[in-house]
């Protein structure tokens, strides 16, 4: 069937993938921060985000509490989940070959999501809170998703003000920008990867709260969100966590754009192209800055 | 001992095996062979250079639509329709390994993430040639000891070649890149070529053994040959034996195997949990593998 692709189903489709893109760059932020700081690649991000997102239905299903709200619950609740993670398990793989740490957190990752579904099930929940959309001239954007795009820039913003502003913050990016040297001037690195894993976490939970108010909440739902992430983390430049936030957006974009131009099918195959062109000819990242 | 002497019995009682025993242990063995080529084939370009392939399964996935294509449109026998399924997996690491084998580190390791993801959103978009997310479905299965067969050459092939890298000049660069890449580099070696080479060789028996199992399996289709699983379970029987070694791959694939037959199989419920438990002891607690911790102990010959 050929349909007639006119400007404001462009408009409509950047809209919403820019709106989308909000929640990957803060998902990605969580990553971003635990792979600058450990070089661990954590594989079971998607899994504490699904984790977020069950916090969240319960408490929405048993509790009636206001899902945005849950988030309060959910980051505090993940963040204990990745530190006592990252004090038990990751920590033995903190710099070693990335072979170590993805087979680690992807073991990790799938007892973690056999265990919720033993838990609670294969089935597919969602949180009916917010439906309807509002219509601004001739582009209508889903509640859900203007609000909950709002709440991850409040929280992406929130996260930046930490890591500028307070001591641990800085000494989180000063790990990240050089471990050795960040010990050498006395910031105690192990209990940062300690911070950073439960804080990269609690990232992860947030972005799961934010997503069950849009899409179903079940066990697996956190593996497309890992691939996701990376490219996230790709595009805006390893350790660049501001560059990580653009990257989100843009990937929101291309994946909207590529899905009206093509087929939803191959937004996928339209990603990893791009992964794979940005990682070879600009690896510091699209919007530059330091590698 | 010279390998001949270990290698002939063991072909040996492989060849009068299908003799002895009934059908349903006869389809265990073959995959225990599926899994020893597997985990075989990601050991030549991960356990000897250290590039971790983690999208290893897309190989093996394209092998099995290849033949299901050759066998059911073209009308080819099994065992070449089989063979052929080197032959895409092979263009395919071209394309993929060319440009991403230059990639230094996690980067790596990245790239290759989502790799299976995206040759499934292929194989389910071009439905007309593929049968969408159906599948195809081929002629039901005979006989299975031609196959029986057929994946113990491929298991043995894989082994032989590893062999034979370990034991050359060819190993020797292979392993370090491994240990040290710049310095491989500063020696004059082209490193990139060499992972390329590895990288190729590596993609070409998960091609064929996948070429096997369609046959095997009378049935493909995306959800089940593309599993990231898949690719993991090669990792950790590979790493559970030893990886960088010729029989490290062999011990790890059968011991898992007949682990997941006689224990896993028992308690359906929890059975990824305890998968998932296994792979964090391997990596935590023995990194090397039953070869290296053997070795610590006794004197074994490197070219093992």
């Amino acid at each position: 069937m050929q349909v007639h692709i006119t400007g404001t189903m462009v408009l409509q489709v950047v809209v919403s993938g820019l709106l989308v893109g909000g929640l990957y760059a803060l998902v990605a932020l969580g990553l971003s921060l635990v792979f600058g700081v450990m070089r661990v690649i954590n594989v079971a991000h998607g899994t504490f985000l699904m984790l977020g997102a069950y916090v969240t239905f319960w408490l929405f299903d048993l509790y009636g509490l206001n899902p945005f709200l849950s988030i309060l619950v959910s980051v505090p609740v993940l963040f204990a989940v990745g530190a006592v993670l990252q004090r038990l398990l990751v920590f033995r793989v903190v710099n070693a070959p990335e072979l170590s740490s993805l087979l680690l957190t992807f073991g990790i990752s799938i007892v973690l999501a056999n265990m919720a579904m033993l838990a609670w099930t294969a089935d597919y929940r969602s949180v009916e809170f917010l439906t309807g959309s509002f219509v601004i001239g001739q582009i209508a954007v889903s509640k859900p998703r203007l609000i909950s795009f709002v709440t991850a820039l409040v929280i992406t913003a929130l996260a930046f003000v930490f890591l500028h502003k307070t001591r641990t913050g800085k000494a989180i990016r000063a790990t990240s920008q050089h471990r050795e040297v960040a010990q050498v001037c006395g910031i105690n690195v192990g209990r940062i990867d300690l911070v950073t894993f439960g804080l990269g976490a609690g990232l992860a939970a947030a972005g799961g709260s934010l997503v069950s108010v849009m899409f179903a909440v079940y066990p697996e739902m956190g593996q497309v969100y890992v691939f996701k992430s990376f490219l996230v983390i790709v595009l805006g430049g390893a350790g660049n966590y501001p560059g990580a936030f653009f990257g989100g957006l843009l990937l929101g974009v291309v994946e909207g754009l590529a899905s009206l131009f093509l087929t939803a099918q191959l937004t996928e195959v339209v990603a990893y192209i791009l992964l794979v062109l940005v990682l070879l000819l600009r690896p510091q990242g699209l919007l530059g800055g330091r590698i | 001992m010279r390998p001949a002497a270990i290698a002939l019995p063991v072909l040996a009682l492989v060849a009068v095996l299908p003799a002895v025993l009934s059908g349903y242990h006869v389809s265990f063995m073959i995959q225990v062979f599926m899994w020893i080529a597997l985990a075989g084939s990601w050991n030549i370009i991960s356990g000897f250079t250290g590039y971790v392939s983690f999208g290893h399964v897309a190989f093996f996935g394209i092998g099995t639509y290849t033949a299901a294509l050759l066998i059911t449109k073209a009308g080819w026998h099994w065992l070449p329709a089989g063979l052929a399924g080197c032959v895409p997996a092979m263009m395919l690491a071209l394309v993929i390994g060319y440009p991403c084998l230059r990639l230094k580190g996690p980067y790596f390791a990245i790239s290759m993430l989502g790799l299976n993801e995206v040759v499934r959103a292929l194989v389910s978009y071009f439905e007309g040639f593929t049968g969408g997310g159906a599948g195809i479905s081929l002629p039901p299965i005979e006989a299975i000891v031609p196959v029986y067969y057929a994946m113990a050459g491929v298991a043995f092939a894989v082994t032989l070649t590893t062999y034979l890298i370990l034991n050359s000049r060819f190993g020797l660069r292979l392993l370090s890149i491994r240990e040290d890449e710049i310095a491989a580099e500063a020696m004059g070696m082209n490193t990139a070529r060499l992972k390329l080479y590895a990288f190729l060789l590596s993609a070409a028996f998960p091609g064929i053994v996948g070429g096997f199992y369609a046959w095997y399996a009378s049935h493909v289709e995306p959800l089940s040959v593309f599993p990231l699983i898949t690719t993991i379970t090669m990792i950790i029987m590979c790493l559970f034996g030893g990886s960088g070694t010729v029989l490290g791959p062999v011990i790890g694939a059968v011991l898992l195997s007949v682990l997941q037959e006689l224990v896993w199989a028992r308690f359906l419920f929890v059975h990824q949990a305890l998968f998932g438990a296994l792979i964090v002891a391997v990596v935590l607690i023995m990194p090397r593998g039953i070869l290296g911790i053997l070795r610590q102990y006794y004197p074994l010959p490197r070219s093992i």
